[in-house]
């Protein structure tokens, strides 16, 4: 650990007894910079998102875009941020627990749940809270099943959720015959993916109503209590984990019903930004998992488990947000949302090259 | 561990007490697995046939085959990345670049046959090395890279097509497609080729140092570099071979297709290839799987799509049931695995 030295600070000071001078302290200074440039995936994210944004405003203010990109445009570009968080904070979970986790089926849960809810709230008249309640634990269900199969059985997470993902969004489609549901209850609930005036900001509802509480709760979950612990443990070191009394089965199996629950509330969300519960809300083009495991990678979350922190997801959701808002006012038209690809794709490759690097030069944490 | 699988063919026996001891350097050329899967396809066949008369005719048979034939030659390609330990999600947008790139330029420049062949297998060799070189010598994991690079190929395609699609392709790689000339004696060339590259692969996988040394690096990476294993060099070159084959795989999509490219093209064929691979016995965990259990797997995959349509459900219904396979066949290896490691 302490002998990883930058190539930008050569000097090392090995004697503990000799107080640091100023002279050192300075000397020192780009390369405890670069250093928390590289380790602490917060300040790298802090850095490039501020990056991203003065980028884009200076060229707003030199009218290169189609419109302007300040505060209130970054502001409604939110609403695209609620899934996002929302799904990054389910695969932070999963793939925190270990051995090999990650879940693709989170794209193929919100489909499904979307069609469930979309039954009870547009089709069976329930009430809006008890529809939600009921996307909730059904969201939950489906985790449950990815959750027994590889946490008590013992199934590879990757090929499991990829079976589930299939089952789930087939029967997503077949459940109602490809069509579907927009009743009157449910193009109503739109209002609800409104923006409010937060600060004199268009902010959009569902950031306050979803995503702000998932992740409040994600984090105490997380940071706040012995389940948090025992999933950070059962994620570095799933034997030693199991040597130190903790059932570890259970706990792997929690953070996918914790996944699937997530999925579930998405699913609402984005019944109420479409006003219709859609077969392939969440399976469409590359689907959402494929969006979410990228923002959990980049935002430090470790495939092989055991490290990633809630704000970390947030900030990596944010830079990915505001970056293809700016690439739509940059470049025009369908070319906009291909560019998109190209920076999701370039952004994940960069972020695991990274984080490839820093575990090999600094020892991981 | 000491499974069968991953002991070095290259050695000599008498340094492998326990393989002498049972008489064979190597696992049993036909794994259980296979024989299981080719039991299901047989009864699926059956049960189909008696569902709808049709279904057992030549008309329903090589379209089958010739529909099997890009799926499972990705899976083999497929089968030799996951071996190693990886996975490769990129090659459904791998096949969208190769095709596009080909099927305009056969619209353009009238590009003969071996050309376009020739070009496609290079773009796929190119874009699967661009995976191999990121995963082998960035040393991150294999589907994080895959997921990046999907999408950048996703790009570069979209790009191509230029948010149109291609049309009037000619009709150069008709002896790979579904018509008249696309067979001989009834065989479609495209399932027949398939079938000897799988031999090819099967032998190098089971008999060459090299396909052995495949085996080694997914048991036990580590070990197989302590040994003498060039790791990072095969694991690129595993994904290269894939990039080739799916080049190959492009050039059967679009002599399948109509005279018309449209941006879906190669959509799921990346999940179909590794159901197909998962199916067929391989273990996703790697160092176990065999290049013959990813034909059946695909011949399996293939088998329920079109059966599916031919009993008129909706088309859909398909995945859930490639799905239940999927699991039915982890289950399978996992129940295996847990009575090897008993008994």
């Amino acid at each position: 650990m302490s002998t990883a030295v930058t190539p930008a600070a050569p000097t090392r000071d090995d004697q503990p007894a000799k107080p640091a001078t100023e002279q050192s302290l300075l000397r020192r200074l780009p390369g405890t910079l670069l250093r928390a440039l590289l380790t602490q995936r917060i300040v790298l994210l802090l850095v490039l998102l501020l990056a991203v944004v003065v980028t884009f405003v200076a060229l707003s203010q030199r009218n290169y875009l189609s419109a302007a990109y300040d505060t209130s445009y970054m502001a409604t570009a939110l609403i695209s941020a609620v899934p996002l968080v929302m799904l990054g904070l389910a695969e932070l979970l999963v793939i925190t627990s270990g051995r090999g986790g990650i879940d693709l089926s989170v794209g193929a849960i919100v489909s499904l749940t979307s069609m469930v809810f979309g039954f009870a709230y547009g089709q069976w008249g329930w009430s809006l809270w008890l529809a939600i309640l009921l996307a909730a634990a059904f969201g939950g269900l489906l985790g449950a099943i990815n959750g027994y199969l590889i946490a008590f059985i013992g199934y590879p997470a990757l090929i499991t959720t990829l079976a589930t993902y299939y089952a789930f969004s087939s029967v997503a489609v077949v459940i109602n015959d490809q069509q579907p549901i927009s009743t009157a209850p449910i193009q109503k609930l739109y209002s609800t993916a409104a923006s409010v005036n937060v600060l004199g900001l268009p902010v959009p509802l569902g950031t306050l109503t979803f995503l702000i509480p998932t992740a409040v709760v994600v984090w105490l979950v997380l940071n706040r209590t012995t389940y948090g612990r025992r999933l950070y443990a059962i994620g570095t070191n799933d034997v030693a984990a199991q040597w130190a009394g903790i059932d570890v089965r259970r706990s792997r199996f929690t953070a996918y019903v914790m996944a699937g629950v997530v999925s579930g509330l998405v699913a609402v969300v984005t019944v109420a930004q479409f006003a219709s519960a859609r077969p392939d809300a969440g399976t469409a083009g590359n689907g959402m998992a494929l969006p979410a495991i990228t923002i959990a990678v980049l935002g430090g979350v470790a495939i092989t488990g055991g490290v990633g922190r809630v704000a970390g997801v947030v900030l990596a959701t944010l830079l990915l947000v505001w970056l293809n808002a700016g690439i739509l006012l940059a470049v025009p038209g369908n070319a906009g949302s291909q560019f998109q690809l190209f920076a999701l794709g370039a952004v994940l490759v960069f972020a695991a090259l990274l984080n490839g690097l820093t575990t090999r030069r600094y020892g991981g944490r | 561990m000491t499974t069968t699988t991953t002991g070095p063919g290259s050695s000599p026996p008498s340094t492998t007490h326990e393989a002498t001891a049972r008489g064979r350097v190597l696992p049993f050329p036909i794994t259980g697995q296979e024989i299981v899967l080719l039991a299901v396809i047989v009864v699926l066949w059956v049960v189909l046939s008696l569902a709808t008369p049709a279904f057992l005719t030549a008309g329903s048979i090589v379209p089958l085959f010739v529909a099997t034939a890009p799926v499972a030659l990705i899976g083999i390609g497929m089968t030799v990345v996951i071996i190693t330990g990886g996975i490769d999600v990129s090659v459904g947008s791998m096949v969208m670049v190769c095709a596009v790139v080909v099927a305009e330029q056969m619209v353009s420049s009238g590009l003969p046959l071996i050309a376009a062949v020739l070009l496609s297998v290079v773009i796929g060799g190119v874009l699967g090395l661009m995976n191999g070189v990121l995963i082998a010598y960035g040393r991150v994991h294999a589907i994080i890279i895959t997921f990046g690079t999907a999408n950048l190929f996703r790009f570069l395609g979209l790009q191509l097509f230029g948010g149109t699609t291609v049309n009037g392709i000619p009709d150069t790689l008709d002896v790979f497609g579904r018509g008249g000339s696309g067979r001989t004696l009834g065989i479609p060339h495209s399932f027949l080729l398939m079938l000897v590259i799988a031999g090819l692969a099967w032998y190098y996988m089971r008999h060459t140092p090299g396909g052995r040394h495949l085996y080694a690096i997914g048991g036990d990476a580590n070990a197989a570099r302590l040994a003498g294993v060039k790791v990072q060099r095969r694991v690129m070159l595993a994904y290269a071979l894939t990039g080739l084959l799916t080049g190959l795989a492009a050039c059967f999509v679009i002599a399948q297709g109509t005279a018309t490219l449209a941006p879906n093209v190669g959509d799921g064929m990346e999940l179909a290839a590794i159901a197909a691979v998962v199916i067929g016995g391989t273990s996703i965990m790697g160092g176990r799987g065999s290049v013959f259990g990813t034909v059946l797997g695909a011949l399996l995959v293939q088998t329920v799509t079109s059966g599916v349509t031919q009993l008129n459900w909706p088309s859909q219904l398909a995945s859930l049931f490639i799905g239940i396979f999927i699991l039915i066949a982890v289950g399978a290896d996992l129940l295996r695995q847990r009575t090897r490691r008993t008994a």
